[in-house]
């Protein structure tokens, strides 16, 4: 090996040595000659300055790469030199090594203070300050690596956020916030809770009472908010149909399934809270335990009895709901776990023991909602809330609020037919499995004049229908529901009767007809059933679960018949324009 | 212990190596400078300025050191102690004493030159 | 490791063992766990005797194997589950979809 020789030119032995600009500031002529060879000679380019002015007006004019400074420099020293040269150069790093032969510790570290970043002590040695020159390449290049790096991050991120806020406006047009704002429902959600997953719906019931969905997504970011769209308009749709919470729960699971991959889903609860009659039915999948808290401070545990919406196909899917009764004064509590898994800066979590807590503490009259949110918030101190925060509470069995943010009407601004007449028969099987009301009520608004009053029509439509249903065909005795204990029993008997249902007929007539400004709706319903006698009184009294459905059409129509013997009833229904709204909704929530 | 040599060859001879063919320039630019530096600090000593004369001294020294003159460097380093302690007595020896090693210093690069 | 696996002596079981966090931060190694399991295996075993901690994303991976595994038809069993995560999946009610032990 040829090793004792001069060894090879260090420059041409690395290629890779990027040929650097470097500003050699010196007043030292003898030094500065030494100083300018050497760099040379490792492959640079020299820039001279001969004080520390002209050092920095060098800087400025030609930029270079490094800068080698002598200290003690006349006009401007080597200290005052490097604090305008690493000000000049912003955020570029820019090494400034210190050119010395101080060896007081102050002075040098003085050096270091104005922003120096090394030291090169006489007499030069080539191979120290080679050396030195790469070391401060490599973190000039990283230093470079990283400003392009981190500069391309903030300019994605503003680019997300500002793609965010443009989604948001889309996602809000689509997935509005429906009825949240009725007094009914207190909820907490951030409003960019959706790119963390989680979604809050609320919708009026045609029927009156309020469907609400609250959900969790898997992941977060976009792949967690695209789901969000669909969810939004079919819980938005087919609530304003009419259609159940089973139809609209199994419409959403086919939908997620076929869209989203197989590691995303939706954790969702589902509370379909009727005001007519007093029952809140839930559907918990994935969810964490929702709570029904009485008037008097019970609190029901409504745990998740089902797979996450998203997981399995439709024959798999179950949408079966479980019913409650309700009275004013209770509310239904649900949260995602982002409420569960809040934590303070030592990492501790709120969890289900203070939720519960807070929800159990009837101290004072505050709603239970407030005082989740006020456990909350002593809980986290000051600490920021998490976008994957979503809390909702709803007051059941309230004087109807929500009424107001109904959505309209989808008016296609076509004129509909003011003169039809038609029939609809339902028999054997499709009583178990389908139900007619969305139909009935769409075919209904195709009238334009009548979607104002969609409302009434889906009370009358279904009131009739569930009459027919029930005691007609399933003979279910109405005075089951007069407790609060048979009310269960009610309806489990409801869905064990329907199941084994072969025979029996539901038959629905409709006839509209023009009447002045407005028009009449005659709806007539029969079924196969035996009939019943008329009540002589109708009464709307509270405790009067049964027979209240057909005092309620009465309060709405013109006219209530019964035909025959009882198991034939016509609705007249006259309409004016514009004054559809003026009718007292509030007549079915009781007072 | 062994007193510090006029000049360090093994330095110089490196220092011819880096400078090449601007060897000669080199030298003869230090030799004119150092003049300039004793007569600069004969004034400072003169007019009592212990600043410049400390200013001048030191940086005399690290030229001394990188041209490969280490006793000269050394009597600079004394005169720069001195100013900066105040000792002004002391300065004007030190500098008498650069002023004779400059001297031998010269001869000796002279002859460096010539060889 | 945070992930390893066995193959049981016929080859026709392959059990996974999460030490630790199972959340997305495992989603390749989980991948590849089951992925790298040959032909054979008709059974897999995730066991959760180590692990402390299962969020959602590692729902969506169990989902994931699940698929990988023959959905409707697949053999997958979860034991060893400690509190916590067991209730995780009990809220989800992945009983329904997996062997839990």
């Amino acid at each position: 090996m040829a090793e004792h020789d001069a060894g090879p030119d260090p420059v041409r032995q690395n290629p890779t040595t990027t040929r650097l600009r470097i500003l050699v500031a010196e007043d030292n002529d003898t030094d500065r000659m030494i100083l300018q060879k050497l760099v040379r000679r490792l492959g640079h380019d020299v820039i001279t300055a001969r004080d520390g002015m002209e050092a920095v007006e060098r800087y400025q004019a030609e930029r270079p790469e490094m800068v080698l400074l002598d200290v003690l420099m006349p006009a401007l020293d080597g200290n005052e030199a490097a604090r305008q040269i690493k000000k000049l150069a912003g955020e570029t790093l820019v090494p400034v090594i210190f050119l010395t032969s101080l060896s007081d510790p102050e002075e040098l570290a003085r050096c270091l203070a104005s922003g120096g970043d090394d030291f090169l002590s006489k007499p030069y040695n080539r191979v120290i300050i080679e050396a030195k020159i790469r070391a401060f390449e490599r973190m000039r290049q990283m230093h470079q690596t990283l400003t392009v790096q981190r500069d391309l991050i903030r300019a994605r991120n503003e680019q997300l956020i500002s793609e965010q806020q443009v989604a948001r406006r889309v996602f809000d047009n689509v997935a509005h916030r429906g009825c949240l704002g009725a007094r009914s429902i207190r909820y907490h959600c951030s409003p960019l809770s959706v790119f963390n997953g989680d979604i809050l719906f609320a919708c009026p019931r045609p029927a009156g009472g309020v469907n609400l969905l609250i959900g969790d997504f898997t992941g977060h970011g976009l792949p967690a908010a695209i789901g969000a769209m669909p969810v939004a308009e079919i819980f938005y749709g087919m609530t304003g149909k009419g259609f159940s919470a089973g139809d609209i729960l199994r419409e959403i699971n086919q939908k997620l399934t076929a869209i989203l991959t197989t590691d995303l889903f939706c954790c969702a609860a589902f509370v379909e809270a009727e005001s007519w009659p007093g029952r809140v039915r839930i559907w918990n999948g994935g969810l964490p335990d929702g709570y029904l808290i009485r008037r008097d401070g019970r609190r029901m545990t409504l745990p998740s009895e089902h797979l996450p919406l998203g997981v399995v196909s439709p024959e798999r899917f179950c949408a079966d709901m479980t019913a409650y009764d309700a009275k004013e004064g209770d509310t239904v509590v649900f949260a995602t776990d982002g409420v569960m898994e809040a934590s303070t800066a030592q990492g501790e979590a709120f969890g289900e023991q203070r939720l519960m807590a807070a929800l159990d503490d009837t101290t004072d009259d505050t709603a239970p909602f407030d005082r989740v949110i006020e456990a909350l918030r002593a809980f986290m101190g000051g600490r920021e809330w998490a976008d994957d925060l979503t809390i909702v509470s709803l007051d059941l069995m309230r004087p109807d609020d929500t009424i107001d943010y109904a959505p309209l009407a989808a008016s296609s601004g076509l004129p509909g037919p003011p003169e039809w007449d038609c029939q609809y028969t339902l028999t054997g099987e499709s009583l178990r499995q389908f139900n007619p009301l969305p139909l009935l009520l769409h075919i209904c608004l195709e009238v334009p004049g009548l979607q104002a009053h969609s409302g009434d029509i889906y009370i009358i439509l279904s009131e009739l229908y569930t009459n027919a249903l029930e005691h007609g065909i399933l003979t279910l005795p109405s005075d089951w529901k007069r407790s609060a204990s048979g009310f269960g029993q009610y309806y489990a008997e409801r869905e064990k009767r329907l199941r084994t249902l072969s025979g029996g007929e539901i038959a629905f007539r409709l006839h509209h007809r023009r009447l002045g400004a407005g028009g009449e709706l005659v709806i007539e319903c029969q079924d196969s059933g035996d009939g019943f006698a008329a009540p002589a009184e109708l009464s709307l009294d509270q405790t009067e679960y049964a027979g209240r459905g057909l005092a309620l059409i009465h309060r709405l129509c013109q006219r209530l018949e019964h035909i025959g013997k009882g198991n034939h009833v016509a609705a007249i229904y006259r309409w004016p324009p514009d004054q559809g709204a003026q009718h007292d909704r509030n007549t079915a929530s009781g007072h | 212990m062994t007193e510090t040599p006029h000049l360090d060859t093994e330095a110089l001879a490196e220092l011819q190596e880096v400078m090449e063919d601007e060897f000669d320039v080199l030298i003869q630019t230090f030799l004119s400078d150092s003049e300039g530096r004793i007569q600069a600090l004969w004034q400072a000593l003169e007019s009592s300025d212990e600043e410049s004369f400390r200013k001048s001294a030191h940086s005399f020294k690290g030229s001394c050191i990188n041209i490969g003159a280490p006793r000269l460097g050394e009597h600079c380093f004394y005169a720069e102690q001195a100013a900066r302690a105040g000792r002004l007595q002391d300065a004007g020896d030190s500098l008498r004493a650069i002023e004779s090693e400059f001297e031998a210093v010269t001869d000796a690069l002279n002859e460096l030159l010539q060889r | 490791m945070a992930i390893q696996t066995q193959l049981s002596d016929d080859g026709q079981t392959l059990t996974i063992r999460i030490d630790g966090r199972f959340d997305f931060s495992t989603h390749q190694s989980f991948r590849d766990a089951y992925e790298k399991g040959d032909q054979d295996v008709r059974e897999y075993v995730i066991d959760m005797s180590g692990t402390r901690y299962l969020d959602s994303s590692a729902l969506g991976m169990l989902l994931l194997l699940r698929d990988y595994a023959g959905g409707e038809d697949s053999r997958v069993r979860i034991r060893n589950c400690n509190s916590d995560v067991k209730r995780i999946l009990t809220i989800s009610n992945f009983e329904q979809l997996f062997t839990i032990e």
